[in-house]
């Protein structure tokens, strides 16, 4: 059932993204409702009101949007209320990787089979950050630092994504690691700053301020190739003079956090087709690029089987580090 | 009529049971204390724990009654239950009636049921001030703050 | 000086024209989404929010900063009317104004709560303009054990005292805590206590227990009562407004001490409400007449109000200079100020001179511009007290289903608003006391967290809140306060031995 509604929708996707997009065959008649699966001001939060603003700038829809924050329990609120409008094609659901990894570890009354999956619209990246004088200048210092086990390393929420490469770390680098959960990144960066935590692994957004006040440094980001050119942080350093994690002897790849849009469950092809449209034509604009250059985001955009096969990678990549600790609920 | 007795057993016996689901509910987030931090489960247990003891010595001293609940043996008398009732019913039935017919049908409903009922206004009176509260929530929440109050199954059955 | 002459520059930039005519829409639509329970700040910012983009930055922080003076003003003008408040930070001011209200001082209690929270708000700016370096280095010593300390700390002034049954206040207590427990927890990530509902995974939001317990409980314990407010006099006074902010300077220590509390509680992580709570407690025990709290004493009204200000406005400090948000709404505004290209963090300060000195000075005037217009308006409301019961009886419920409901689009909140109603009478009806309920509703998950956090650091061991100075004293002065009602209680018994105990006869009429 699943299948051939995702495989519907690809071809219609993919319909839309040849030559003639048919003009979707359905149209929104009543005003819709983005969910955001975070309190506001989150990055999630950021997300659903930039494209609000951006399909109401350019007219994209007649029909109003209004954006709802449903971001209890981690974003929990959010997916369970997705499920419980399940056949509604008037909320769009924006979280992200959230969405299949949280079932995983919680007993949260969702999964993401629940959903009918859009896009996955942007990518936030991971760095090691430590304190800005911090005696060590690589990732390959840092783990030889940290081999006396005594190093805290924080980050936004339990076993979640932050700790979840904590683990990839402490695997990959032979080293234990006190794993200390704060409410967000935001938290977490003030922490290290004040010296109470050894490093974290926040998202560029988080931390670029502090970076540029001198307070913490990243040592490397976790991505296959160093992140493109930008404007300078600091004086001397931009986004791209930060080395790649494996380049520096920490050998993991990639890890990177999506932002992902769901519909609801029981939606019809026609639906999810008009929002793949709809999200395809916002990344078109010059405010979504702007967007994401001032969010340090990397522009993607996964619909259709691509998303699908990014889902299932990720999701054994996080159910294996879940059951090496022992995470995965009964 | 309620004495005081009945009303503190009630709720010593409310939050005595809230204390036990308490209770029962962390045991599944397990409870400990180890070098590896404190488990999820560990102060909800406490606290429940800490209901269920308090709840039962406040059941206790409801039985028995002490000097200072002896002054007072009447909580509440049966015309002040009546009061209470008059207030309490109304709005549960609007609360209960919301999911049907919408937040503003439901509130103008509920406005002009206790205005106009007991007769405490005319009739025009009771009506106009029903609508006004209706139209000033649509104004002000649907429209101002784009908050979406519910529209009810009927509406939605009707097609709006 | 060099922070004056910067504010000076600031000052050329808020004060113009259309900067001045942008306070004044924001301090309006403030005070209308501050007045609605269930639409907060974080509404009415992120419904502006939008509208700002095209703006300039500097104009836009100018709009919204107005709209969060507003928006506090406005909090506590439901909470002393109604007993409904809007607002976690407001609840303490319910204590002592909504007695002072339904005794036929609407006017009175509203302008004492207007002109202490002004007095405060701009200690806070004062602070904020000559230790924004200093302040923000002190935030950065709080780690997880320092901010245990803190919230033990308010927990301790507020709770040691006195009032209802002591097996009363731990039983309220310790539900409160229970509900601040339930749905996912931070630590673990585990969902806790759902009782098989799965929505509750969301948690129980303050509003809609507050609600329910204050909003709902009050009517009823009204109704039942048939205790109508005594009638107002239809006169619009004026005068009194004048006569009651001129009364004041007064009450200057009182005035002094809470916002010493509230700037203290808005630097490190404690925030509006745990200041207001603390505040009122501590004043309780410290005033002369702390015994009439409870009753409409106009120091119960200057302490909370002094203090919330004083604490929202210094919360904006660690925002700007450290990029953490103190508030809901600092978070939205912290938002609107990454999409504006800019980021919070140390460099702001150095990066952003025109916008941050600007800000600073629209405090200044935006606090003028919101009380100015606040106080215009008392009188206004003051005149909703005239309204017969039977009128404002069923308004008032569908004020609160409304938002219950609107916090999270929840028919699940109505009806747990309900039934925190009905507990909310019980409570009142039988001497249990709703203030650590509450208390612990807000900051008790907070606090479970900083301890856990403590013991994954330390290992386990306590020996985390003595580990420094800075700790030591915070853990220290929070057993002396839990303490100090016990021992002056032994000095009496002592002194005294026979004393006939006159305290239980009033200890179950003022329970807050």
């Amino acid at each position: 059932m699943r299948g051939t509604s995702l495989f519907l929708l690809s071809v219609s996707a993919a319909a839309l993204a040849g030559s003639a997009p048919a003009c979707a065959a359905w149209q929104p008649q009543k005003p819709i409702e983005f969910v955001a699966t975070a309190g506001p001001g989150g990055g999630t939060d950021n997300i659903a009101r930039a494209v609000q603003n951006i399909i109401t700038k350019y007219k994209l829809t007649e029909q109003p949007i209004v954006v709802v924050n449903k971001g209890g329990g981690s974003g929990a609120e959010g997916y369970v209320y997705g499920k419980a409008s399940a056949g509604d094609p008037y909320k769009v659901i924006f979280g992200t990787s959230n969405a299949w990894q949280q079932p995983l570890v919680s007993k949260v009354a969702f999964n993401y089979t629940d959903l009918t999956p859009i896009a996955a619209m942007a990518q936030d990246e991971f760095l090691l950050w430590v304190k800005q004088d911090a005696p060590y200048k690589t990732a390959g210092d840092y783990l030889k630092a940290a081999a006396s086990g005594e190093f805290k390393m924080g980050g936004a929420q339990s076993k979640d994504t932050d700790e979840v490469l904590t683990r990839m770390i402490e695997k990959v680098g032979h080293v234990k690691l006190t794993y200390i959960p704060f409410k967000s990144g935001a938290e977490t960066a003030v922490q290290l700053a004040g010296g109470h935590l050894d490093s974290h692994v926040n998202n560029p957004s988080e931390s670029i301020g502090q970076w540029r006040g001198g307070t913490q440094r990243p040592l490397c980001v976790f991505s296959p190739k160093r992140l493109p050119q930008g404007a300078k942080v600091t004086l001397s350093e931009g986004w791209s003079d930060v080395p790649t994690c494996a380049e520096q002897g920490l050998d993991i790849k990639q890890y990177e956090q999506p932002r992902t849009v769901w519909l609801p469950g029981k939606v019809t092809p026609e639906q999810a087709a008009y929002y793949v449209d709809l999200m395809k034509k916002v990344q078109a604009t010059p405010e979504w690029k702007d967007y994401i250059e001032k969010s340090s985001q990397i522009d993607t955009f996964l619909t259709g089987a691509d998303f699908d096969k990014f889902i299932k990678e990720d999701l054994e990549h996080v159910k294996q580090v879940a059951s090496e600790q022992g995470w995965l609920v009964k | 009529m309620i004495s005081r007795r009945a009303l503190e057993l009630a709720t010593a016996i409310l939050t005595g049971g809230f204390g036990v689901a308490v209770v029962v509910q962390s045991l599944d987030n397990g409870i400990g204390w180890s070098s590896a931090g404190v488990d999820a489960g560990t102060f909800p247990f406490l606290t429940g724990i800490i209901i269920v003891a308090g709840s039962l010595y406040n059941l206790a001293r409801g039985v028995v009654p002490a000097a200072t609940l002896a002054s007072v043996p009447i909580a509440i008398t049966s015309i002040e239950l009546r009061r209470l009732a008059g207030l309490f019913v109304p709005a549960a039935i609007f609360v209960a009636a919301i999911p049907l017919l919408g937040m503003y049908l439901a509130s103008a409903a509920y406005v002009f049921a206790v205005l106009a009922i007991p007769r405490h206004q005319s009739l025009v009176r009771s009506v106009v001030t029903a609508a006004a509260t209706a139209l000033a929530l649509y104004v002000v929440f649907e429209r101002m703050f784009q908050v979406s109050l519910p529209h009810g199954a009927l509406a939605a059955a009707l097609g709006f | 000086m060099d922070n004056l002459s910067e504010l000076f520059h600031g000052f050329t930039i808020a004060v113009t024209v259309p900067h001045l005519a942008l306070m004044a829409v924001g301090v309006l639509l403030g005070i209308l989404v501050g007045v609605l329970p269930g639409l907060g700040a974080p509404n009415g910012v992120s419904l502006l929010l939008p509208l700002t983009f095209g703006m300039q930055p500097v104009s836009a922080i100018i709009l919204l900063s107005s709209m969060y003076w507003g928006a506090l003003f406005g909090g506590s003008v439901t909470s002393i009317l109604f007993n409904i408040p809007g607002e976690p930070s407001s609840v303490a001011t319910t204590f002592d104004g909504y007695p002072m209200a339904r005794d036929g001082r609407p006017t009175t209690a509203l302008a004492t709560a207007f002109g202490s929270a002004a007095f405060g708000a701009l200690v806070g700016v004062i602070l904020i303009t000559f230790l924004a370096s200093w302040v923000a280095q002190v935030a950065l010593a709080f780690g997880p054990a320092e901010y245990f300390a803190v919230y033990f700390l308010a927990f301790a002034s507020f709770v040691g005292m006195g009032g209802a049954a002591p097996v009363k206040t731990v039983v309220a207590l310790a539900i409160g805590f229970a509900i601040a427990a339930i749905g996912i927890d931070t630590v673990s990530g585990s969902v806790r206590l759902t009782m098989g509902v799965d929505e509750l995974v969301k948690g129980v939001n303050f509003v809609v227990a507050v609600m329910g317990l204050f909003g709902i409980g009050e009517l009823l314990v009204a109704v039942e009562e048939e205790f109508h407010a005594r009638a107002v006099s239809s006169k619009i006074e004026w005068r009194e407004v004048f006569r009651t902010v001129g009364r004041l300077p007064r009450h200057s220590v009182a005035l002094l001490r809470s916002a010493a509390i509230g700037c203290w509680m808005g630097i490190t992580p404690g925030g509006p409400t745990a200041a207001s709570f603390m505040s009122y407690g501590i004043a309780r025990r410290f005033s002369r007449r702390g015994r009439y709290f409870g009753t409409g004493e106009v120091e119960g009204i200057i302490s909370p109000e002094t203090a919330d200000h004083a604490a929202g406005t210094s919360a904006l400090l660690p925002m700007l200079s450290l990029g953490i948000p103190g508030s809901a709404t600092a978070a939205v505004m912290m938002g609107g100020l990454m999409i504006w290209g800019l980021n919070p963090g140390p460099m702001l300060f150095v990066d952003q001179k025109d916008f941050v000195w600007g800000l600073i000075a629209s405090m200044y005037v935006g606090n003028i511009v919101a009380v100015a217009l606040v106080l215009l308006t008392v009188p206004v409301f003051a005149a909703l007290m005239r309204i017969p019961f039977v009128i404002i009886a069923p308004l008032i419920v569908i004020i609160c289903v409304v938002g219950a409901y609107s916090v999270s689009n929840s028919y699940l909140d109505v009806v747990m608003m309900l039934g925190f109603g009905i507990v909310g009478y019980l409570f009142k009806k039988l001497f249990y006391p709703l203030a650590p309920l509450v208390l612990a509703i807000v900051i008790g998950d907070k606090a479970e967290d900083a301890f856990r956090q403590s013991m994954l650091m330390s290992r386990g061991s306590l020996g985390i809140f003595f580990a420094n100075k800075l700790v030591t004293c915070l853990v220290v002065a929070g057993i002396a306060l839990l303490l100090l009602p016990l021992v002056l209680q032994l000095a009496r018994v002592w002194r005294k031995p026979a004393s006939p105990n006159v305290e239980t006869q009033s200890q179950e009429k003022v329970v807050i």
